[in-house]
């Protein structure tokens, strides 16, 4: 494939799914932008690399979503990764200053924080199930590990969240899919 | 509340103010690592060059009969000695990598933890020159734990027997687990060409701990970049060596 051809058609993706592959690892990095910018960064570069493979996929953007996914559980399980904290965007400090009660800011507040207080494994079975709508079978392939793994996590990730948001008085009803 | 709220809740956790940048950006992050790999690759086949070259000229010294004094010999229950690695080789920090049920004292740098599974780890480059996928073990770093170890050229490190093997673009070092741990062998098959040296494959795999949840492997199919048993050597061991105190 001509180089000009993958670009053209890369250009093509990123404009179309980025959005979309941003909103994801929002969920995976529970509302870190910074972590999350990084991650499609590097996930679009690795894309990239490898296109024949994006090219050759039924869905390019199950395929990129899933290379985010793998993508943040190996960061997770990088002993020597280091990331800044700092944000240097008032824009984004204001976004983590209270709101008031009721809002739909306040409640993004909560689910975000809920997340946050699970474990990165915990959170991705709970992106990948609740948010991307994959199966059990589907989750247990993107995270190489089993059907009953992903089943247990995602029980404990549910009723983790069910306490949390409860304990913020959100009263969600948070059932588990079969 | 059901599913269908918590993916609401989701929708509103996940909406984001940023502003998309522009493709072309990512575009050009792309090229530039696109470009550093290329570069890379040649770097590494230079150096493998002139590996080559260097050994020719020692074997060539040997077999015209000039003074090779000092000089290891490649042949069985060698010891290795420190080599000078390549810019581009394999760097191991002291850190540890935890691969469970498998866990490692050193960690090398660039490269992550991809599949996890009781009989299989896969460790792969995050330069996003491989696949994603962590059964695909093409060009990744696979530890397996088997009964016994496959045979090979035997190599003694600190005391502790290594057996080494190469094949269809792969090295595969295997040795018997601690004391303490379960008893088998574990195996390590890592690609070449990828920065690894023996010396650097040979001290990562002395760093490997083998937890209780370790299941043996080995089945009939071998994934895609799966050296098969079958060609890795049959030559066993009649019994199971100890640490030197």
């Amino acid at each position: 494939m001509r180089d000009e051809e993958r670009s053209t058609e890369f250009v093509e993706f990123t404009r179309t799914h980025r959005r979309d592959l941003m909103r994801t690892a929002g969920l995976l990095c529970a509302g870190d932008e910074a972590h999350a910018e990084d991650l499609v960064q590097t996930t679009l570069t690795k894309l990239y690399l490898s296109w024949a493979r994006v090219r050759r996929a039924d869905s390019p953007l199950a395929y990129a979503r899933t290379s985010l996914t793998h993508l943040f559980i190996d960061e997770t399980k990088r002993a020597h990764r280091r990331r800044e904290t700092t944000s240097a965007d008032p824009t984004l400090a204001l976004a983590r200053e209270p709101v008031r009660a009721g809002t739909d800011l306040e409640l993004r507040e909560a689910v975000l924080a809920a997340l946050q207080s699970l474990g990165p494994r915990q959170r991705a079975v709970v992106v990948l199930r609740h948010w991307l709508d994959l199966d059990v079978a589907e989750t247990a392939h993107v995270l190489g590990c089993s059907t009953g793994t992903v089943k247990s996590q995602n029980a404990r990730a549910l009723a983790h969240l069910r306490t949390v948001l409860e304990t913020a008085d959100h009263h969600l009803i948070l059932e588990e899919s079969p | 509340m059901t599913d269908h709220d918590l993916k609401q809740a989701l929708h509103l956790a996940a909406s984001t103010s940023r502003h998309a940048p522009d493709p072309a950006d990512d575009l050009a992050r792309a090229r530039a690592a696109g470009q550093a790999r290329s570069r890379r690759r040649v770097r590494a086949g230079l150096s493998g060059i002139a590996a080559v070259a260097v050994l020719g000229i020692g074997t060539t010294a040997v077999l015209t009969g000039q003074d090779s004094s000092g000089t290891p010999s490649a042949g069985s229950s060698s010891t290795p000695q420190p080599s000078t690695k390549a810019p581009d080789g394999i760097q191991l920090v002291a850190e540890t990598l935890d691969a469970s049920p498998y866990t490692f004292d050193l960690t090398p740098q660039g490269w992550a933890v991809q599949g996890e599974h009781p009989w299989t780890v896969t460790i792969a480059p995050t330069d996003g020159s491989v696949s994603d996928h962590p059964d695909d073990f093409e060009g990744k770093l696979v530890i397996m734990f088997e009964p016994r170890p496959p045979g090979g050229r035997e190599v003694d490190v600190d005391g502790r027997r290594f057996w080494i093997t190469g094949d269809s673009g792969y090295t595969t070092i295997s040795t018997w687990t601690l004391p303490g741990e379960p008893e088998g062998a574990v195996r390590l098959q890592y690609p070449n060409d990828t920065g690894w040296d023996e010396d650097t494959m040979l001290a990562f795999t002395a760093s490997v701990h083998v937890g209780d949840g370790a299941e043996f492997g080995g089945g009939s199919t071998e994934p895609d970049g799966m050296q098969p048993l079958d060609q890795v050597g049959a030559q066993r061991p009649s019994e199971r060596p100890t640490l030197e105190p």
